[in-house]
């Protein structure tokens, strides 16, 4: 979603620092989108607080649950930052958020899979591209296969993540006094006054409140990416010469994790590398830790979020987010014999793929939309 | 590595135009080289190392640069293709005057040299000429300064008939194989090497499809 329409940019360029300030109001309006979001579901009954999220009790549907809406909107910072929104407001638990926010991990790697379909008529091009889109799918699933039973059984992940936010703003249960909560209070008081002058019912404003917030998140975060792609262009290009100048390993993994955190969007990060893996210019193994350092740098925007939060569990779930990432990156990339596993995987599935190109499209139908549903329709 | 991340530099085709200007001066280095060996009778194993090694550097230079391109097009979209596809012409292009200068040095490494020749001044003259040219369209490629591409491109071409004209010449010539053959070899290299300059010019003054080739695309810049 453009500023500017793209006929028209070359025109009308904005100057840089006008740019930068754009981006700081955007940040604000995100921020309001998720507090406004937080006090759309405080606003509804406890009855129909209870009726919505009845559905994600279970680990595995809410898995899929966060999965699915984060392939809604092809964004894992968005998906996470409304997760961290609804624990905010007391109506999401943390036990029920963590599996969520896995799923969102799971779902967010649909982008560059979706971006790799672009080089399928080029066998040899199409090969290389897949690959490197589902090392990240297969990284984050099986991060999840082996993270989420550890959480459910220890709550290690969990722990770890309350110890940090209790050390950071408090402990579960109590009111933090965010100032960012105090800065964006105003603009939510104004949406939630001029709603409610067209409704006076609790469930109708709540819903509308929340509609507006996720409004707000979505587009702000979608005019952010945009805008800091812009700014840090020349960076990013920098950045992704020197990888292919000097190879992977930790600091490729640092690179992606700061162009994922400049831009707040994983699947701009990773979608970079379709084409240049497409050309052969970056290998997989190079491309691979870039990837992983875009799946820490993601976290980034449910902490943003979690700042105009009330509550200390919506910290929880931020920093739950970024654990996550980083044990499965010290557990699957870190122990030698396993660093190879999600590399393996791609390159079976992109040869296979290349010999049945409808088999990319079913893997992206089946893994992304059919599994979801019917995880979600079994263990809800 | 990731201080490259923070740090202020040119921006990625910024680079890419300063590595071509620099693959130019090394393709210069290269033909400079070679030809000393042909005319002034330098010892080929001393010189041969050189111009091996210039060479080695601008082919590493065209694929690094054709790399820096993939990523400038992966991270901006297509909003630079005609810029990026125009570069990776223009760097084929030095990479491929690079080994024409290989070519001249084969002469030498075979034997050849015109020290001492009567006709050596001629020679020196049209190498010092070409060596020039090398430095010019390095300019004109710097500046895009499309006056001097027009300059260039004129006396680039009286430059090609000259040289045509005397590889006739000796194709023709009734003195022995072994002293006509390689003269008109030389020169059919430099007439090569003369062409593939002028292309590169073409750039400042041409759009993509046309690069290359003079008029609108009704004059095909024949360097092969």
């Amino acid at each position: 979603m453009p500023v500017i329409p793209p006929a028209l940019q070359r025109f009308f360029p904005l100057p840089r620092p006008v740019r930068a300030v754009l981006v700081f109001v955007l940040i604000y309006i995100f921020l309001v989108g998720v507090s406004s979001l937080e006090g759309g579901i405080k606003v509804m009954g406890a009855d129909t607080q209870e009726r919505l999220f009845s559905n994600v009790d279970h680990p595995i549907a809410g898995l899929f649950i966060g999965l699915l809406g984060t392939v809604l909107v092809q964004s894992s910072s968005a998906s996470t930052s409304v997760i961290v929104g609804l624990v905010a407001s007391g109506a999401l638990g943390v036990d029920q958020a963590v599996p969520m926010v896995m799923g969102a991990n799971i779902g967010t790697t649909v982008t560059n899979t979706l971006v790799s379909l672009g080089h399928v008529r080029q066998s040899i091009e199409f090969r290389r591209a897949l690959a490197a889109a589902t090392v990240h799918d297969f990284f984050n699933v099986m991060a999840v296969a082996v993270l989420l039973p550890f959480e459910l059984l220890t709550g290690a992940l969990s722990s770890a993540a309350e110890w940090l936010s209790e050390k950071l703003v408090g402990s579960a249960g109590t009111e933090w006094k965010s100032p960012v909560k105090v800065w964006v209070k105003k603009p939510v008081d104004w949406i939630k006054d001029g709603l409610s002058s067209f409704v006076d019912n609790d469930n109708v404003l709540g819903t509308l409140m929340v509609t507006v917030g996720l409004l707000l998140v979505l587009v702000s975060l979608i005019l952010i990416t945009k805008n800091m792609k812009t700014l840090i262009a020349e960076r990013v290009e920098r950045s992704m010469n020197a990888i292919l100048g000097r190879g992977g390993g930790i600091v490729a993994m640092i690179v992606g994790m700061l162009i994922t955190i400049a831009v707040q969007s994983s699947s701009i990060t990773t979608s970079i590398l379709i084409p240049m893996s497409a050309a052969g210019v970056i290998t997989l193994k190079n491309a691979y830790p870039v990837t992983l350092g875009a799946n820490v740098g993601t976290t980034i925007t449910a902490l943003l979020a979690a700042l105009a939060a009330s509550r200390p569990e919506a910290l929880t779930v931020g920093l739950v987010h970024t654990i996550f990432n980083l044990t499965g990156i010290l557990l699957l990339y870190g122990v030698p014999f396993l660093r190879p596993l999600p590399m393996k995987a791609a390159e079976k599935l992109a040869a296979v793929a290349v010999e049945r190109r409808m088999l990319a499209v079913a893997y992206l139908g089946v893994a992304f939309i059919i599994v979801p549903l019917l995880g979600v329709a079994i263990f809800r | 590595m990731v201080m490259s991340f923070f740090r202020k530099r040119e921006s990625g085709l910024e680079h890419v135009a300063h590595q071509t200007v620099s693959m130019l001066a090394d393709a210069r280095h290269s033909f400079d080289l070679a030809s000393m060996a042909v005319l002034s009778g330098a010892d080929p194993a001393v010189v041969g190392a050189d111009i091996d090694a210039t060479d080695e550097r601008i082919n590493q230079a065209e694929q690094k640069l054709r790399s820096e391109l993939v990523v400038h097009v992966s991270v901006r979209g297509g909003e630079d293709i005609g810029v990026v596809l125009a570069y990776t012409l223009l760097l084929k292009k030095i990479e491929r005057i690079g080994d024409q200068a290989q070519n001249v040095f084969e002469l030498a490494s075979e034997g050849v040299s015109f020290a001492g020749a009567d006709d050596i001044d001629e020679f020196i003259e049209v190498r010092d000429t070409i060596s020039l040219m090398y430095g010019e369209a390095a300019e004109i490629l710097a500046n895009q300064d499309e006056d001097a591409a027009r300059d260039f491109l004129a006396r680039s071409f009286e430059m090609n008939d000259r040289c045509g004209d005397r590889v006739r010449f000796y194709m023709h010539s009734e003195e022995p194989g072994s002293w006509a053959v390689p003269r008109a070899i030389l020169y059919r290299y430099w007439k090569r090497i003369v062409a593939n300059l002028a292309g590169i010019v073409t750039s400042a003054i041409e759009p993509l499809q046309t690069m290359d080739y003079l008029d609108g695309g009704a004059t095909d810049i024949n360097d092969d």
